[in-house]
């Protein structure tokens, strides 16, 4: 059975750029009032005057008078949807300010009617919007019943001609034509309307109107465009105050990576960078990017590599707002932990990677590699991104050292005698390599010498240069 | 804690029942073996005059030693092969060169397992040691300290991490710190090839000496502390020959 509520934002021209309750606030289209808060209602102030009869009904109170702002507007039905998302798949925007959300689907989910409309006041008033709610079989009587007094707006189980019935014509004037003729003809609310026969009626208005009232009753199918959220996150927290420490963003760091998750995970989505922008009193905007090895939709491991990034920022002016912007998402697996291995390892191997990279930096994180070459310094590779293991190399019974040098060092010799922290005697050799010839010809003699303590190093002749150097250490 | 309480249980012979005897490869609970199993290190010598038969896996191991380490890396090759079953991170941190990745596959280590960290300062050496050691992702986590002075409460914190953790934990410092305390559960030094002496064990009292023993390398692999008996090679002339 399908059950639609409808939410009616009603003040969301004034409450998405002010939600100050202190004092007057208006927001003017065209130099009318669209919408007023509770301080300008007290004065009087209502929708559509002008703006020098507010400036009149102020007098001496200081009134704030803002511009509609269309596209605040549209990013925040835009938040309120995406959050809706998580409520009931099956939702659509109407007219400008309304959600319609069909919920006869969820109500297993959520246990029944009452926990479920309770979750949503919740959502919506932590966000701070105030809402109207009407509660019917069809998504446009839900609408008009949200205009409806609280009572009969969500009572299901009256009829719903008895419900519709007291509602004036004029809220059906945004949506069809003809109502005019019918208020000339003495008709002034839906129960009248409703009453009359639906032949002559279409006969009066046109087949438009009647096909109205059709879906209105349920008669007809209504098919709205469901809303698919975006390939994209953006969310916003505005502190109101200035906040001078680092410390007192965490909370707000908290809110917003849940939300981000919340996203992520019902839309099956993951990501591997996240940008937070700080966006200060004197409105300047700081960007910081948090990025991950593996992509995933794990709050916990977010807040904690965004913790990293925030201990080392130093705040030179108070923030005002913080902003979370994710662009970058793909669909992914994830990569699971064997749940049958003996040992205890709880999080996958790239967590501590993404931990070390962004405190240390990408480039002090790095991984060896062999390579199949005679050259000592060419067959190790290092790197700094994650490469598979290949087999190791064919020479078994060289003897070869731990610890390689990144450069052979050039070795001091003096008179006969070669020296490092000593001097060194040579013990075994020589083993000679020569290779790279169509580059740059190498050619060495490598030998195993030991200083006085006994430690024993990798070191080489390099015929070329006649030059020793030292290469390896033997640990 | 109450002082007394600390008392009894760092005696010997108390025994103090702990998560790692319910593993399921471990011991049972009410078996004779009282300590924990140590990893094995591969030398019989060594496991021998370890209290744990093996490497401590609740406790940091740290190991002296002056300029590159007489051996001091080869000790821990054995473990380091074993461990390479594990398929988790193998750490350097803060290492003084390269690893050789010929030789550490011919001795049979993964070594897409090993990663090198490079930290810049003090507090980002000692943060990225106990961050590898915190996360259950290492098996054997090594870290050179270098020759700077480290407080006895930054090293206890340290071996904290390494004690919740069943990774093996060394540290390398040089040997001019032998008289400061420490609160590692095991301390070692190398001074020459093959010689390990044990310097402090928790739960023993002397200085040892253990010689570990050729025999038991493996012969397939390459030796790092012998030199090579390559009958074709002859005594090599000094560098005197070469000057012409």
């Amino acid at each position: 059975m399908s059950l639609w509520l409808c939410l009616r934002f009603d003040q969301l021209p004034l409450q998405c750029l002010d939600r100050n309750e202190r004092q007057p606030v208006v927001v003017l289209a065209a130099q009318r009032v669209i919408c007023a808060n509770d301080c300008a209602s007290a004065l009087g102030i209502q929708p559509g005057m002008g703006s020098a009869t507010v400036r009149a009904l102020a007098a001496d109170e200081p009134v704030r008078l803002l511009e509609r702002d269309e596209q605040t507007e549209q990013s925040c039905m835009h938040q309120l949807c995406s959050w809706a998302y998580g409520i009931t798949p099956t939702l659509c925007t109407w007219q400008e300010h309304c959600l319609q959300l069909e919920i006869g689907g969820c109500l297993t989910l959520f246990r029944g009617l009452q926990p479920l409309l309770a979750e949503i006041i919740r959502g919506v008033s932590s966000k701070g919007f105030s809402m109207l709610q009407g509660l019917a079989p069809t998504p446009k009587a839900a609408w008009l019943l949200s205009f409806a007094d609280k009572d009969s707006a969500m009572a299901i189980d009256q009829a719903l001609e008895e419900r519709l019935a007291p509602l004036p014509l004029d809220h059906l004037a945004t949506v069809t034509q003809g109502i005019d003729s019918l208020r000339r003809a003495g008709l002034h609310t839906l129960g009248d309307v409703l009453a009359l026969p639906p032949a002559s009626l279409g006969r009066r208005c046109g087949k438009a109107f009647t096909d109205f009232l059709q879906q209105l009753l349920g008669q007809r199918d209504d098919l709205q465009v469901s809303f698919t959220p975006p390939a994209s996150f953006t969310d916003a927290v505005w502190f109101g105050y200035e906040v001078k420490t680092c410390d007192e963003l965490l909370p707000a760091v908290q809110q917003l990576l849940q939300s981000l998750c919340h996203f992520l995970r019902n839309t099956q989505l993951r990501t591997s960078e996240v940008t937070w922008q700080l966006v200060g009193v004197d409105h300047t905007l700081l960007d910081l990017r948090v990025r991950s090895a593996s992509s995933h939709s794990d709050w916990e491991n977010w807040y904690q590599l965004s913790c990293i990034h925030f201990a080392r920022l130093q705040l030179t002016n108070g923030v005002e707002g913080l902003n979370l912007d994710c662009q970058d998402l793909q669909l992914g697996q994830q990569d699971s932990i064997d749940l049958f291995s003996p040992r205890n390892q709880r999080e996958p191997l790239a967590a501590l990677l993404d931990r070390l990279r962004n405190r240390l930096g990408l480039q002090a994180i790095e991984t060896v590699d062999c390579r199949d070459e005679h050259l000592p310094e060419f067959s190790v590779q290092v790197g700094n991104e994650l490469t598979g293991s290949r087999p190791g190399p064919r020479n078994r019974s060289a003897q070869r050292p731990f610890w390689l040098m990144p450069q052979p060092v050039p070795l001091r010799q003096q008179g006969e005698s070669l020296y490092w922290n000593g001097v060194l005697t040579l013990h075994y050799g020589p083993e000679r390599i020569e290779d790279n010839w169509w580059r740059q010809a190498v050619s060495r003699d490598y030998y195993i010498a030991a200083d006085a303590a006994g430690q024993q190093y990798w070191l080489f002749r390099d015929r070329l240069e006649r030059r020793w150097y030292i290469h390896g250490v033997f640990a | 804690m109450n002082e007394m309480l600390e008392q009894v249980i760092k005696r010997n012979d108390t025994w103090r029942g702990r998560q790692d005897y319910f593993r399921a490869g471990g011991a049972s609970a009410n078996s004779n073996l009282h300590g924990a199993q140590g990893l094995p290190t591969g030398y019989s010598t060594l496991d021998a005059e370890l209290r744990q038969q093996g490497w401590p896996t609740d406790g940091m191991v740290e190991l002296l030693s002056d300029g590159c380490g007489m051996g001091a890396m080869g000790v821990f090759l054995p473990a380091m092969e074993q461990l390479s079953e594990q398929a988790r991170w193998q750490t350097f941190i803060a290492p003084p060169y390269i690893p050789y990745a010929p030789l550490l596959a011919a001795r049979g280590i993964d070594t897409g397992q090993i990663l090198m960290v490079h930290p810049r300062s003090r507090e980002d050496l000692l943060w990225a040691t106990e961050q590898a050691l915190r996360s259950t992702t290492c098996s054997a986590v090594f870290s050179w300290l270098g020759a700077q002075e480290y407080r006895y409460s930054e090293l206890r914190r340290l071996q904290l991490a390494a004690a919740d953790s069943d990774s093996l934990a060394v540290l390398f410092r040089p040997n001019q710190i032998q008289g400061h305390h420490t609160p590692a559960s095991l301390r070692l030094q190398m001074r020459e090839y093959r010689k390990v002496r044990i310097l402090k064990q928790r739960g023993g009292q002397r200085v040892i000496d253990v010689t570990l023993p050729p025999e038991e390398d493996s012969p397939q692999q390459p030796q790092l502390w012998e030199l090579p008996q390559n009958p074709g090679a002859g005594q090599p002339a000094g560098a005197a020959e070469y000057r012409a």
